[in-house]
């Protein structure tokens, strides 16, 4: 945006100049709390993660003495760590990948194809997204133990399609409908069936847009917490979010690893994000976390 | 538009078959691609929301077997002895917590994005920042600020008062039952503030650049701008990210759980907290727990409903 000056009338030059020293003043003390509320979670945990026990518990001080990764060591070594990391990694995937194909599938439907029930499918599908999980968490608990999905990652899965083949379906809508309808017409009128003209013409054209919609799927499931607290017990099939929320409730506070835990279970997401930051806000405008 | 079809030459509804007059053109097509979607929409959404309200109807215990006693797990929780008055605290906080937490954080996502919005250096470096606590999963931030808000001389703020403030006390942020709900909210505003942050900016920037130079020209405040301006462009975002949200924080349990499992005290028993204490935790009662559920189901479907009409304008437009 840019700022015309307006013709300033003599004695309002003065009063313009304080207002724009005003401005910077509000600006750069605005953004420099904000900064500050923001970071200083990231610099305690990032600290704690690499001192000493002694530092942490003993002669404690806000400015580290010591610098040490033996939390790292211990949290690799000496904990279920890696399992966890690699039960969310799984079902994160699996949950992507299925969400998606659902997704585009339905999506597809909705808006290119014409039956009766195109208004209600569509209806359901955003209700369904937007209805929260923790409405439905004490039938699901029962449903998930009549299905046998308790105390393995795997089971996961199918529970987190509750949340995410609606989300991915509703997002896919939201991008499908940007796609102008001839460019399809035209590879139908040359005889490809509605499959062809899927896998061909729409997919490609939205390839951009349904990555991002997957990295959505894919946090969602590599967040969520509630579901895999009630159904996982066993310490082996736990996911990252579970695993670490019990760290704690153990004998001793193990915070040194627990925060080098933190720092590392962060990673994926926040890379994720950030590098896709300008799509992501986007896919905000649709509605497209819960967290 | 003229909708040309490979596989409808002739077109025109005259020339069809009666099921495609009345399915649809494309039913068969439609319905096979939305077989998945509608197995996943009815045995896990469908069917768990159904059996949650007969679940609400029985006394059920854990692995028990269920009996029909009516409306009497309702009654209990409304005006009975042993749950009624823990009940009608967690209304109470529930309203609290939501309320506050989504209050400040449209405060602070509107002053953020306002700030973000301006022309300046480094202006992507601090939308990243600024973006940060949203993109971090919130177990791990509710247990990065369990070890801010510690209780020992260890914890980041006791360990701030003593170094910096020369404090004696130790102030337990979590177990103090005056305190807890509010350590509890700042950790969710923490959290949630990017969000708003984001939403906020994807529709100031939308608002054109024109109309708010020519009120800057026409001698418009900036306060005069705000409200003028730049806040009737933001309406919709608003109502729809004050309602996204209201939704998801009422019914998160992350926080609670992993902060102080809904104590001291009950102090931060929200709801969903409280299904699970009795549902799963504490007393196992199944059928009891589905009704707090039930009874909060309402809400949520007045929520929905307005959010569900915003979110699909723009399908009625097209």
């Amino acid at each position: 945006m840019t700022r015309r000056p307006a013709p300033p009338p003599g004695a309002a030059r003065v009063s313009r100049s304080l207002r724009s020293g005003l401005r910077r003043a509000v600006l750069i003390g605005g953004l420099a709390m904000f900064t500050v509320w923001t970071l200083f979670p990231f610099m305690w945990v990032l600290e704690t993660s690499l001192k000493p026990n002694r530092d942490i518990f003993v002669e404690v001080s806000l400015v580290p003495r010591h610098v040490s990764l033996q939390h790292y060591v211990a949290l690799f070594h000496q904990s279920e760590f890696l399992a966890y990391f690699r039960n969310s990694a799984i079902v994160a995937v699996s949950t992507t990948i299925v969400a998606m194909i659902v997704g585009v599938l339905a999506a597809y439907a909705i808006t290119r194809l014409s039956f009766r029930g195109r208004a209600f499918v569509a209806n359901a599908t955003i209700v369904t997204y937007l209805a929260p999980p923790a409405l439905l968490f004490i039938p699901l608990f029962q449903v998930a133990y009549q299905f046998r999905l308790t105390d393995k990652a795997l089971g996961l899965i199918p529970i987190y399609l509750i949340f995410s083949a609606p989300f991915c379906t509703w997002l896919a809508i939201t991008y499908f409908r940007t796609i102008p309808a001839e460019m399809e017409d035209a590879a139908l009128v040359d005889g490809a069936t509605r499959l062809r003209s899927l896998l061909s013409v729409f997919l490609p054209l939205s390839l951009p847009a349904l990555a991002v919609i997957a990295l959505f799927a894919f946090t969602n499931a590599w967040n969520e917490f509630l579901f895999a607290l009630l159904l996982i017990a066993r310490d082996s099939q736990k996911t990252i979010p579970v695993g670490l929320a019990q760290f704690i409730i153990g004998d001793v506070f193990q915070w040194g690893p627990l925060m080098a835990a933190v720092l590392v279970a962060s990673l994926p997401p926040v890379l994720i994000y950030t590098l896709a930051q300008r799509w992501v806000v986007a896919g905000l405008a649709a509605g497209a976390t819960k967290s | 538009m003229v909708t040309v079809l490979g596989t409808h030459p002739l077109g025109g509804a005259q020339g069809r078959p009666w099921k495609e007059r009345v399915l649809g053109r494309d039913w068969r097509m439609a319905w096979l691609f939305l077989l998945p979607l509608i197995v996943i929409l009815v045995t896990l959404i469908a069917y768990p929301f159904l059996s949650g309200i007969v679940l609400s109807l029985q006394h059920k215990v854990i692995g028990g077997p269920a009996t029909w006693v009516g409306l009497q797990n309702y009654r209990a929780l409304l005006f009975g002895d042993q749950y009624g008055a823990l009940f009608r605290k967690t209304v109470w906080i529930s309203l609290l917590y939501t309320g506050t937490a989504v209050a400040a954080k449209l405060c602070l996502g509107m002053g953020s994005a306002l700030l973000l919005n301006e022309r300046f250096r480094a202006r992507a470096l601090m939308r990243g920042i600024f973006f940060l606590p949203w993109t971090v999963p919130s177990v791990v931030v509710a247990l990065t600020w369990r070890w801010v808000y510690d209780g020992t001389p260890s914890g980041l703020l006791n360990l701030i008062r003593i170094q910096m403030f020369g404090s004696q006390t130790l102030v337990q942020f979590l177990a103090d039952p005056h305190l807890a709900l509010w350590s509890v909210i700042g950790v969710v505003v923490w959290q949630g503030t990017p969000f708003y942050t984001m939403m906020f900016l994807a529709g100031l920037q939308s608002i054109p650049g024109e109309q708010y130079e020519a009120a800057a020209i026409d001698g418009a405040g900036v306060l005069q701008r705000f409200l003028y301006i730049l806040l009737p462009g933001l309406a919709s975002t608003i109502v729809i990210t004050v309602l996204l949200s209201t939704i998801w924080t009422a019914n998160s349990i992350n926080f609670v759980y992993v902060l102080t499992r809904g104590g001291p005290v009950n102090a931060t028993m929200t709801f969903p907290m409280f299904a699970y204490d009795i549902g799963i935790a504490g007393a196992r009662q199944l059928g009891m727990a589905a009704a707090v559920s039930v009874i909060f189901f309402p809400l949520f479907v007045v929520l929905i409903y307005f959010l569900t009409r915003r979110m699909l304008a723009p399908e009625a437009q097209a």
